[in-house]
């Protein structure tokens, strides 16, 4: 079906399976899931640090709660630096 | 004296030698046998990696010049892991562009990796100082090489900075001889025992931190890598910076102001990367991060994890340099705004970067896991507490713009309608055996760690002990868990076509403008002095005239005139002769 299309554009209207939505919300459910137990060995001693480093490495959800609030920081925060260094595509091929 | 016989054998013993005439005789082919150039390189790589162990551990190619002792050939250990890198990244760069037939491109894609390898090979100053600029010189045409105006200026502004670095070198090792009397190689350092900043050791730090892109000295890899050719990106994406994280590893390990420099370098690309549109630009600042991570493992003294991590980063940003080139030979564009849903018809190609992403983004079973790790527990174990969060800040950065922005943006996020084919079977077959080293170096890191420049330090080093997996799951997976919810909630910005200033503005803008200013300036003096001069001597002519000329005086008796005129002219020359003879 694919082949049929040129080397270029094209389709559009073919859905894939990831844009399905039961792809979609099975990927989230899964994710959800091995974050959630992933979360879950923090509390297990197997999986804890004999002699931590520092006294956050104690608490068993650390790293999730440090991976997860960061990279929200970052998306939300970064985003407003386009406010200061964003210019229009063509800015060097005016000046240059 | 060296004779000429020793010096030939001196120089072919040299593997980075091998690499170069390789590429040199390559590029002797015509362009109607152009097809050849890449197998003759590819038995050319073989050559120069067998003779890398055939040689072993040890100091070769002694030279004298000048009375000074030269090694132009040093293989210890440190050295090794990036020769041995160097020669994988170099063959599957060859394989990735096979039917590439443009001569100087094709020569540059051997000869500038050569040059890197002669740099890291290189047991004294001077010879480091020879490769350093040949790989300068011949990378340049990788960036020349699409031949638009754009890339021309790019390519100008590209070798100047090189060329600075350069000459930084060339004045740092200067210094160096004068306070040590030695051209050797090795660890020199940013203070003398007294603690004092030494001028030798800032002028040779500077000159490697411009090619490992320290913070604000960085803009010249976005400025020129992303212009280049498909392929030529990807081949200047690997040596240049690694090459400088091998010479600062050499000379600064455990410099402590490293671990600074090293963690802003981490940092700032991070907010870069997430407004970047050009996607091939967004791997360049994920070079810059990933060098800033290297830089700040040497300052911690952690050159294992350094030279550990050099080694995976060559491996699996090249993969996603190699994906995303894939997709733009294809599609002509790597934009993120004009790309999406192109996991339909090119599924290896995505499957071979989502591998990247996942390595980059340092995934348990993955290389980036086996080697990123031991520079943040080198953080730890040093008690750094905002350095070791720092490092993890970072690696949620580069989960953001590498291990999802890349794969997503390209690969799903909105459909663009593209349909084009998988990529060619070249591109495919460079592209797995990146993935394979990813994913099997990842399970099995043995051969890699006995490569490390301490084997020793890994004794005790057990990256999947179950904490260390506990802890990167959780860091990670909640990670990308918070970028679903950014989806799903529709948080997540989206692409705009733009540029970014960055401190390339600085110099081409402003500075553009400053130096037409100067070069006007200079233009309106330089008139005013010209015509200082010449109406002086219209006066002193016109004077002559008066004096000399028919109507003056002398000529009353002109050859008695002309008798005085040339006594005062003999006169003068033999006071001349008299005072400077």
């Amino acid at each position: 079906m694919m082949s049929a299309h040129g080397p270029d554009h094209h389709g559009g209207d073919d859905k894939g399976w990831a844009d399905s939505k039961a792809f979609r919300r099975g990927f989230l459910a899964v994710l959800i899931l091995v974050a959630l137990i992933a979360a879950a060995l923090g509390f297990i001693p197997a999986f804890q640090k004999e002699h931590p480093h520092f006294d956050v490495e104690k608490i068993p959800v650390f790293f999730a709660l440090y991976g997860f609030v960061m990279f929200a920081l970052i998306v939300l925060i970064g985003q407003h630096l386009r406010k200061i260094v964003g210019r229009d595509e063509r800015y060097y091929d005016e000046r240059e | 004296m060296t004779s000429a016989s020793s010096l030939i054998s001196v120089l072919f013993a040299n593997p980075a030698v091998i690499l170069f005439v390789g590429a040199a005789l390559a590029a002797l082919f015509p362009d109607s046998r152009a097809g050849l150039r890449r197998p003759l390189m590819l038995v050319f790589i073989f050559f120069s990696g067998s003779q890398l162990y055939r040689l072993g551990l040890g100091e070769y190619g002694a030279l004298s010049l000048f009375g000074e002792s030269l090694v132009t050939l040093r293989v210890d250990r440190l050295a090794r892991i990036f020769a041995t890198v160097f020669h994988i990244a170099a063959a599957l760069n060859i394989v990735y562009a096979w039917n590439e037939r443009d001569r100087a491109q094709t020569f540059a894609s051997l000869a500038y990796p050569a040059a890197a390898l002669g740099g890291v090979l290189a047991g004294d100053l001077i010879t480091l100082f020879i490769w350093w600029e040949i790989a300068a010189i011949t990378s340049v045409f990788l960036v020349w090489a699409p031949g638009t105006r754009a890339t021309f200026l790019s390519g100008m502004r590209y070798l100047a900075i090189q060329i600075l670095s350069g000459v930084l070198l060339l004045a740092g090792i200067a210094l160096i001889w004068r306070e040590t009397g030695s051209l050797a190689f090795s660890e020199i350092g940013l203070r003398d025992p007294s603690g004092a900043v030494k001028l030798s050791g800032l002028v040779l730090l500077l000159a490697f931190g411009i090619k490992a892109a320290f913070p604000l000295l960085h803009n010249w890899v976005q400025d020129a890598y992303p212009k280049s050719t498909i392929s030529g990106t990807i081949v200047l994406s690997i040596f240049t910076t690694k090459l400088a994280v091998y010479s600062l590893a050499r000379a600064f390990p455990g410099t402590e102001e490293l671990i600074y420099i090293g963690v802003v370098m981490t940092f700032f690309p991070i907010f870069f990367a997430l407004i970047e549109n050009d996607l091939r630009k967004v791997l360049c600042y994920s070079i810059n991060n990933q060098v800033g991570f290297m830089v700040c493992a040497i300052g911690l003294g952690a050159i294992n994890g350094a030279a550990g991590y050099a080694f995976g980063n060559i491996i699996f940003e090249g993969l996603l340099f190699m994906a995303l080139s894939a997709v733009m030979y294809r599609t002509g564009t790597s934009k993120a705004t004009e790309l999406g849903g192109i996991y339909k018809t090119m599924p290896l190609t995505m499957i071979m970067c989502v591998v990247g992403a996942l390595s980059i983004s340092a995934f348990p079973g993955t290389l980036g896991f086996v080697t990123k790790g031991l520079i943040i527990d080198g953080a730890a174990e040093q008690h750094l507490f905002f350095v070791w969060l720092a490092l993890l800040f970072a690696s949620a950065g580069v989960l953001e713009h590498a291990g999802i922005k890349i794969p997503y943006f390209t690969f799903f996020a909105h459909d663009s309608g593209k349909r084009p084919k998988e990529a060619p079977w070249h591109m495919q077959a460079a592209m797995a055996v990146s993935a394979i080293l990813c994913i099997g170096v990842g399970f099995y890191p043995d051969p890699l760690y006995a490569l490390m420049p301490d084997p020793a330090a890994m004794a005790d080093y057990h990256p999947y002990s179950l904490y260390h997996i506990a802890e990167q799951a959780q860091l990670l997976l909640w990670a990308v868990l918070a970028f679903a919810l950014l989806v799903v909630f529709k948080l997540y910005p989206a692409e705009v076509p733009s540029t970014n200033l960055d401190t390339d503005w600085l110099y081409r803008v402003p500075g553009r403008a400053i130096l037409r200013w100067a070069a006007g300036v200079t233009g309106v003096l330089w008139d005013y002095c010209w015509k200082l001069y010449t109406d002086r001597v219209d006066v002193f002519r016109s004077r002559i005239y008066a004096v000399h000329g028919p109507e003056g005086r002398l000529a009353r008796s002109w050859p008695i005139g002309s008798m005085a005129l040339w006594t005062a002219v003999v006169l003068g020359a033999v006071l001349a002769i008299a005072f400077f003879g």
